[in-house]
């Protein structure tokens, strides 16, 4: 019986590609149906049964390419079997043709001809270290040569730096910065932040409108924390017999929160048409009631004070706004604001966003509570509950959980803040 | 120091020159009776008669091919082109002839020819007359290719390529015959091939250009300082061939990034050039890819307004800058 053959559709053809199986093996098939279609560098052909009969194994796969006058597949008649073994995968039919031919035409050929001549490749195996999507975990990272002789220079290895670039390249600018960030073992408790305006990417452009359309301009977000706060009541109990000095918890809070930021800049970060501004400095905001209503006087470059600055500072910022003498660059330019209604018993309660603000972080009373402890024991421990209220456009759910985290171990382990 | 326009640096070039050397001698259509298309060779005709200021017919491959005899034989033509669009009637006389002679005579016979007019967008003359050819010509071993920026390299450049030994296609742009600079009066001022010269010192970037792409880039980085504190430093490299790279390279040693500006379409230009030379020699101190700001890729349109689009424009170079710094 006649066989289903690549033909030779053109002078210049060599192999031409299997596009599609019209008719599986088993399947019969009368003469002059088409059997499968084929492509050659000019055109799609139908290829044709020349007798009628049942089809054998096909000998290539749909996208494979075979060379001229290879068989395709049998056609067979009543009773008789097709005995050749499907070609293996990882033998596909291209290997059939002759090189030696097909070196002389075209330049995709030219290049299988340099491929042939190094060790051969199993190309049914999936490549490895495919470079596809930036900031993939273990990729390599995107960098400008100029960079790489810096970060050699310089001793950075590359692995560590975020790129700032297109596609995560990292660039000069961001091997200085990292070394910058590197030595020093404070630099590496507290991270140094830069002020960055970020693009909006069509994702973001996207979450912002559907959410602002679901819940007003600012579309908020809330999440609580319950933080341990027995170390902190007690280190700032301590402070004030030592050095008599007036501290509150919430100038230890205010630290604690302008530390944790530094990690977060995604957090200490403002809304904007196009860009998202993320904040090189940071500058607390602590809402304060007056007679006339709520201010918030701003505690500048707050990651950069002592508890006692702070302290010092808020006191004379509240006395201030009490008696209306706040100017304006002591109230305006704020990253970041908290509000805390402790003094007033409120267990938890829920923050308005001060914008440009994204984020706002409401603190609750610090009172005693029995709590489970890690050895399933009740336990009468001093308890804060913190809720944080995020502008979704700029912070999602994760980032706020990420931050609150870092801020508990600030909350919770005091002796990070004198570091 | 004199102020005067590019097209009179070029006229006044021309007149020294041939006050200077009798085998000196100007063809080409309508430059003598009509004074030149673009006015160019005003008083010409009058001063130095019709043996040495020659009208011709509208063949630009006579008048090339004519000039090449002329050069083998001792004289010096310079052949004035209404536009270098039409020279490419004369290409075989140009790069099969002129820019073969020397060497295929084994170095016995010079052709020093000059072969100028203008070229370039900007003055509405349409699809076949606003074309740039700097990169079509400097593609060929054998001839020189200058493309100057201001009066004084005007003047200077084609006293060079006057008193040469060898073929020069001398690249005018059209739009900057009216503009004026301070020119030396000198008559040997002269200004040598091949030495690109910084335009405007700079620290964060790198602009390389020529021809009226460089006065823009200038205007560009004025307002960038200005506007926003980038400082480019602007190259002018003023002849394709020779090129003169090593203060391309001196400057992307220390901006470590750069931008190519041209007026011709970007496949295979200029700019293509100039871009692989800096990162062939210059490879470990790019921060950026080079970039290149060059004109849309179709045929000029007539319409002022499709022209203007076509062409670049300060936007399209102040977007190059920011994009190699990241900005």
């Amino acid at each position: 019986m006649p066989d289903v053959i690549m033909p030779k559709a053109g002078d210049a053809m060599t192999e031409g590609k299997v596009v599609k199986w019209y008719k599986q093996p088993g399947d019969s098939v009368k003469k002059g149906e088409p059997v499968a279609e084929i492509e050659t560098d000019k055109v799609n052909l139908d290829l044709e049964a020349e007798a009628d009969g049942k089809l054998g194994v096909h000998q290539a796969k749909e996208g494979d390419m075979v060379a001229v006058g290879n068989v395709l597949v049998k056609i067979l008649a009543e009773g008789e079997s097709d005995d050749t073994p499907a070609p293996k995968a990882e033998e596909p039919q291209r290997r059939a043709t002759d090189k030696k031919d097909s070196v002389k035409h075209t330049t995709g050929e030219y290049h299988e001809a340099i491929e042939q001549k190094g060790p051969r490749r199993d190309r049914s195996a999936p490549e490895s270290n495919v470079v596809a999507m930036p900031s993939e975990p273990g990729e390599r990272k995107r960098s400008s040569p100029l960079a790489r002789r810096m970060a050699h220079e310089m001793g950075v290895n590359l692995e560590s730096v975020q790129g700032s670039g297109p596609r995560g390249r990292i660039v000069a600018a961001d091997i200085k910065n990292a070394r910058t960030d590197a030595p020093a073992g404070r630099a590496e408790a507290h991270p140094t932040l830069e002020t960055k305006i970020i693009p909006l990417t069509a994702m973001r452009r996207t979450i912002a409108k559907r959410l602002g359309e679901s819940t007003g301009p600012i579309p908020h977000f809330y999440l609580t924390a319950d933080y341990d706060v027995t170390n902190l009541v007690s280190v700032r109990q301590q402070l004030i017999e030592m050095t008599g000095s007036k501290v509150s918890l919430n100038d230890f809070l205010i630290r604690a929160i302008a530390l944790a930021l530094r990690h977060h800049p995604n957090v200490n970060a403002s809304w904007g048409d196009d860009a998202i501004t993320q904040h090189g400095e940071v500058h607390i905001g602590v809402a304060v009631t007056t007679q006339d209503g709520l201010i918030t006087p701003v505690i500048r470059n707050a990651d950069q004070k002592s508890v006692s600055a702070i302290a010092a500072e808020v006191r004379a910022l509240a006395d201030k706004a009490k008696n209306r003498r706040l100017k304006p660059d002591e109230y305006q330019h704020s990253t970041f604001t908290i509000s805390n209604l402790g003094a007033w018993g409120i267990e938890e309660f829920t923050a308005i966003i001060n914008p440009p603000n994204a984020a706002i972080l409401a603190i609750g009373t610090a009172e005693a509570r029995p709590v489970v402890d890690a050895n399933r024991q009740i336990v009468v421990r001093d308890r804060m509950k913190i809720t944080m209220s995020c502008d979704h456009r700029v912070i999602d759910g994760a980032n706020g959980a990420e931050f609150l985290k870092t801020l508990r171990q600030y909350v919770e382990q005091p002796l990070r803040l004198v570091i | 120091m004199t102020e005067k326009s590019y097209r009179d640096a070029i006229r006044d070039a021309m007149m020294e020159e041939m006050d200077r050397d009798p085998n000196v001698l100007i063809m080409g259509e309508d430059i003598g009776v009509y004074e030149g298309t673009f006015r160019i060779t005003a008083g010409m005709l009058k001063k130095y008669g019709p043996k040495r200021v020659i009208d011709t017919p509208i063949a630009e491959a006579g008048m090339a091919g004519t000039a090449v005899g002329m050069a083998m034989l001792g004289l010096r033509p310079i052949v004035e082109m209404m536009t270098m669009n039409f020279a490419i009637v004369a290409a075989d006389q140009i790069l099969n002839h002129a820019a073969k002679v020397r060497y295929f005579s084994g170095g016995q016979v010079d052709v020093p020819m000059v072969i100028r007019g203008p070229q370039g967008a900007g003055v509405q003359l349409s699809a076949q007359h606003s074309q740039s050819f700097e990169s079509f010509y400097a593609h060929f071993p054998g001839i020189h290719v200058v493309a100057p920026a201001t009066p004084a390299d005007a003047k200077g450049m084609l006293k060079t390529a006057i008193r040469g030994k060898d073929p020069v296609i001398f690249l005018e742009s059209a739009a900057l015959y009216g503009m004026k600079g301070e020119v030396p009066d000198d008559p040997d001022f002269t200004v040598p091939f091949g030495k690109s010269r910084v335009a405007r010192e700079g620290k964060d970037v790198t602009i390389v250009s020529y021809s009226r792409m460089l006065q823009l880039s200038l205007i560009v980085a004025d307002k960038l300082a200005e506007d926003e504190g980038i400082e480019c430093e602007v190259i002018d490299l003023r002849s394709l061939r020779p090129l003169d790279m090593d203060p391309v390279y001196a400057s992307v040693a220390k901006t470590h990034r750069a931008v190519v500006v041209q007026e011709q379409w970007k496949p295979f230009g200029a700019a293509a050039e100039i871009s692989a030379s800096i990162t062939e020699a210059m490879f470990d101190e790019l921060d950026a890819p080079v970039y290149r700001v060059t004109g849309e890729d179709v045929p000029m349109p007539y319409a002022r307004n499709l022209e203007l689009l076509a062409t670049p424009h300060e936007e399209h170079i102040v977007r190059g800058v920011k994009k190699v710094m990241y900005a």
